[in-house]
């Protein structure tokens, strides 16, 4: 055996030395009574073929790898985004246990979220016990502002009542009559993390709202929805809203939460929106969502206070900055300044000057509606030509939306729009009609593995690569980080197709 | 002999006409304009000697100087090689002050040149002098002389340091080093009467293997194409052709004249830009052959060969015609362009609003005068600010040009596409004509020209009451003046 204490190897060089690489192929001649391999590769080669994506597009039960998540996943960023606010998810504490990895290992930072730990007697009783002591046991271990409470399917599939179990928890003491404790039902068998996003965030408005009079005011309330990029993006939102000196309370930024530095201490809680902020928004002029999947039933209920309301997908790009920009300009009455404009012209002089090898370039996208939408729209102003557009989270209502957005420039022409289609779904049509870029998550890593479309990270969550989301890319700088990430995998693609000394390399040059 | 000699017998050029109607003393001062202090220019001597030997692909390329002169033209354009890639490894001496000071300049070379022979075993060393090393007065033929005796390895020394004049200079004496000590020096033994050169021809983006294979099918040999793809045997063999044809003429039209003078390789200046140049070189070279002893059946087969091939290159060129008609082009550049581009443009129905005919013979000049409506819009070569001023007043669609004037374009809001060394995409022969106007079509259909041309959407109009910015007039202003004060025309180089 190649092993030896001399000097011992790390599985990866080990399982290919001789010895092992022998051992597996008798193993497999012997024991596994496996199909033959050219068999295996004649099916592999069918999951390629128009024939096999058919059948695939014809699943009817099955999902293969869906590109979303769970409501209380979204509820829990939600959460994550005001002043020292504990999430509270009632139901099993399992799920509680992937939000927060989830959101950990996207974000490279500790996330604080606890559960109501319910069993089976809690399943057959009703959790009100559970949430009794549990609330009772945050207050005193974790001495948050407010606690933000969100519900597993667990919860829902029996039935609990959050408003009533709260109100009993606080009768009961366990936390003071007059703490705060905002609520959503976010069933996971409902929607997905952006309609969880959304009715936590109506959640934590409800709580201060609902009861309180409105003295209008010229501020801007702006709710950035579920962003793997909030870090970066809510940090160049606020930049931007500065320099045109608007007054904004943003409802939800979890842009500290999510970076804190290594200075010593450790914070459970950092930054996010102040609970006065939150209380004082409801005399706001407007209430504006950078994404509109994300905030539906939020901008009604501000709506319903006679607020004006606006959203947006996802501001990304030259048009969707520009028009958020107006927008803001439009309710502040401010006028949008000269650094501003003179930072969208260089986003366009960066543009015009790479735009010879983005011309044309063919794309599939996916991920949340309001970033495919942005997405496509982004790559359209390039020249690019946005092909597949799958959101699995994507109703009807966003196709129609989407297809306005690719109606109106003749590069969205043979786009085809995939709502409700999953990851599988996307192999197969990236087999048949390819693309020369695949934009999302991390997740599209084994799409790019299998079918050799170059990947571009620019969505949540990316697990396998560190510190994207700390840079923008929403407002004109962002679209600049956009520009910049699609060209290093243009360039990338270019250098690796020459750059075989002697058999390719002819054309690996320096300057591009 | 001395460099001011090497120099001055340059600007004695019979086979230039330029050259030729100058007097006495205005030819002593060379070809390129005298250099103004201050102002921006091109490259030195050095650079162009470099630009045209570099592309030799199995020759160690050794240049003897502080490192900053090899540094800053490393791999610096995109000529292509079919096999070796020596060519691309950057060799220098990186003298350092002490080697200045204590005049170890020429031991350190010698040594170089030992390191790189044991090292790669290249067939030959090209050795290039930079200001330092010529100003200190290292006898660089001495020492490659004494290395190639030694090491067994042709060892040749290219006398151009940048301080003797422009780049074109150093074209010239890049042409000068092979005639001194490379072609003529191999004979090959398989010497036939279908053997060709192509002199001043780089393989830009692999552009020459888009006609090779036209004169590979009508039986010709190409013995050497200087330089591009070129290997240094070939051209030690490249006296044995029979005929020469002379691409860049501005760069190495000594060589073609001296192989003429030396070893009566006759020659013909001709293009493979556009479809009708490339058609009309196809038959220059056939004709000459056929003087030169080739079969007569030749020029029959060059004749059904281009008949075909032009037909292919027109039926492709049509798709274009709907997308790209009434386009307005300005051509301005020293290198991709001839009357036949411009020809070729003209017959899909782009209109030609402006031609540089900087570096064009004065036959070329008649042709584009003759295609071109009005004469105004040949022009010998255009300062930045008429440029700026002509395409910010939106007088052409797109602008084809090198890289240095492309931020004109782009700053005047106007699409624009790389024609000369630092392009992508080959655009010799009939197939690489079909490739300028697809990129044509691509570059000025690119979404992204609404939004450069557009203002912001507050500072329209309607949106005035949210007007930041009083109107634009003063910033245009300031950006022509900015233009204005840069006083360089010698922008877009061969």
């Amino acid at each position: 055996m190649p092993q030896s204490a001399e000097k011992v190897l790390d599985h990866a060089p080990l399982f290919r030395e001789p010895d092992y690489q022998d051992m597996f192929a008798r193993k497999k001649a012997m024991f596994e009574c496996g199909v033959p391999d050219a068999k295996v590769a004649e099916q592999a080669e069918y999951t390629k073929s128009w024939d096999y994506r058919e059948k695939n597009l014809a699943r009817e039960s099955l999902v293969v790898n869906p590109a979303k998540a769970c409501q209380p996943l979204g509820a829990v960023f939600a959460a994550a985004g005001f002043e020292k606010t504990m999430s509270f998810v009632h139901g099993s504490q399992g799920c509680v246990a992937y939000y927060r990895s989830h959101l950990s290992r996207h974000f490279k930072e500790p996330c604080s979220a606890v559960s109501s730990s319910m069993t089976e007697d809690a399943a057959v009783f009703g959790g009100l016990n559970n949430m009794v002591d549990g609330l009772a046991n945050t207050y005193a271990l974790y001495t948050p502002k407010m606690i933000a409470v969100s519900t597993t399917c667990m919860a829902e599939v029996i039935g609990d009542d959050l408003q009533s179990f709260i109100q009993t928890a606080k009768d009961k003491g366990s936390v003071p009559k007059e703490f705060d404790v905002p609520f959503a039902h976010t069933p996971a068998f409902v929607g997905s993390h952006v309609d969880g996003y959304d009715v936590m965030v109506k959640g934590v408005l409800e709580n201060f709202w609902k009861s309180a009079e409105r003295t209008p005011n010229g501020k801007i309330n702006i709710v950035p929805g579920f962003d793997g990029f909030c870090v970066g993006n809510n940090r160049e939102l606020k930049r931007l809203l500065d320099t045109i000196g608007v007054e904004y309370t943003i409802l939800s930024d979890a842009s500290d939460q999510f970076d804190t530095p290594s200075d010593g201490g450790f914070r459970m809680y950092d930054g996010g929106t102040k609970i006065d902020d939150v209380k004082a928004a409801l005399n706001a002029k407007a209430t504006v969502s950078l994404q509109h999947w994300n905030t539906r039933k939020t901008l009604e209920y501000a709506e319903t206070f006679g607020q004006e309301t606006a959203s947006f997908s996802y501001p990304m790009g030259v048009r969707a900055t520009d028009e958020l920009l107006m927008k803001i300009s439009a309710l502040s009455g401010k006028a949008i300044p000269e650094a501003i404009r003179l930072e969208r012209g260089r986003l366009i002089d960066a543009m015009a000057d790479s735009q010879a090898h983005l011309h044309g370039k063919k794309y599939a996208i996916y991920g949340d509606p309001d970033f495919v939408t942005a997405m496509a729209r982004f790559v359209m102003e390039t020249g690019g030509e946005p092909i597949h557009c799958l959101a699995t989270n994507g109703k009807k209502e966003w196709e129609e939306e989407l297809r306005a957005v690719l109606d109106s420039s003749p590069f969205g022409k043979d786009a085809k729009i995939w709502a409700g289609k999953d990851l599988w779904h996307l192999r197969s049509l990236l087999f048949t009609e390819p693309v020369d870029m695949l934009i999302g998550s991390s997740y599209g890593k084994y799409l790019e593995r299998d079918t050799g479309t170059p990947l571009l990270r620019l969505t949540f969550p990316i697990f396998d690569r560190h510190h994207h989301h700390r840079f923008p890319l929403w407002g004109y700088q962002g679209g600049l980080r956009v520009l910049t990430a699609i060209l290093d995998k243009v360039f990338d693609k270019l250098d690796a197709d020459t750059i075989v000394p002697g058999k390719t390399d002819y054309s690996f040059d320096l300057t591009r | 002999m001395s460099s001011q000699a090497r120099v001055q017998a340059l600007f004695q050029e019979p086979a230039c006409d330029k050259n030729q109607a100058k007097d006495a003393t205005a030819r002593k001062k060379g070809c390129s304009k005298p250099l103004t202090p201050g102002a921006a220019a091109g490259g030195c001597a050095f650079d162009g000697a470099k630009i045209v030997l570099q592309p030799v692909t199995d020759v160690a390329h050794l240049i003897h100087g502080p490192l900053a002169c090899e540094g800053n033209s490393w791999d610096n354009r995109g000529a292509a090689s079919s096999g070796p890639g020596l060519w691309r490894i950057s060799f220098t001496s990186d003298l350092t002050e002490l080697d200045v000071v204590m005049g170890q300049g020429e031991k350190k070379l010698f040594k170089a040149i030992r390191e790189i022979v044991e090292a790669h075993a290249p067939p030959a060393v090209f050795v290039y002098s930079t200001c330092v090393t010529a100003l200190i007065g290292d006898d660089l033929d001495a020492v490659c002389f004494r290395a190639s005796e030694r090491f067994g390895t042709p060892v040749v020394p290219v006398h151009a340091p940048g301080f003797v004049g422009s780049k074109n200079l150093g074209n010239k004496l890049a042409g000068e080093a092979l005639l001194d000590h490379v072609i003529g020096s191999h004979e090959p033994d398989d010497v036939s009467p279908m053997d060709v050169n192509i002199l001043g021809e780089f393989n830009l983006s692999g552009e020459f293997w888009m006609v090779k294979p036209l004169l590979q099918k009508l039986g010709m040999r190409v013995r050497a194409c200087i330089p591009g793809d070129a290997r240094y045997l070939d051209i030690a063999g490249a006296h044995t052709a029979r005929a020469n044809m002379m691409v860049c003429s501005t760069a190495l039209i000594n060589l073609a004249r001296k192989m003429e003078e030396r070893w009566g390789i006759p020659y013909f200046e001709g293009s493979f830009y556009g479809v009708s140049d490339t058609s009309d070189a196809l038959r220059q070279l056939a004709a000459l052959l056929v003087r030169e002893g080739a079969e007569r059946s030749l020029i029959d087969r060059t004749e059904i060969l281009i008949a075909e091939e032009e037909a292919r290159a027109w039926a492709r060129l049509e798709c274009y015609r709907e997308r790209l008609s009434a386009k307005r082009v300005l051509l301005n550049t020293g290198g991709v362009k001839s009357w036949s581009v411009v020809a070729a443009l003209q017959e899909i129905g782009i209109e030609i609003v402006g031609t540089s005919t900087k570096k064009s013979t004065d036959e070329d000049k008649a042709r584009i005068r003759a295609l071109l409506n009005d004469e105004k819009h040949a022009f010998d070569a255009m300062a930045p600010r008429d440029l700026y001023a002509m395409l910010i007043a939106g007088k052409a669609d797109i602008m084809l040009s090198g890289g240095r004037t492309q931020f004109i374009a782009l700053k005047a809001k106007t699409p624009w596409l790389d024609i000369n060394q630092e392009r992508h995409h080959p655009y010799a022969g009939y197939d690489g004509m079909v490739e300028l106007v697809r990129q044509i079509d691509l570059a000025i259909h690119n979404p992204i020209w609404a939004d450069v041309r557009a203002p912001a959407p507050w500072d329209l109009p309607a949106n005035s009451k949210l007007d930041a910015f009083d109107g634009d007039a003063d910033y245009v202003a300031y950006s022509r003046k900015k233009f204005a004060a840069t006083t360089a025309d010698d922008m877009g180089e061969c």
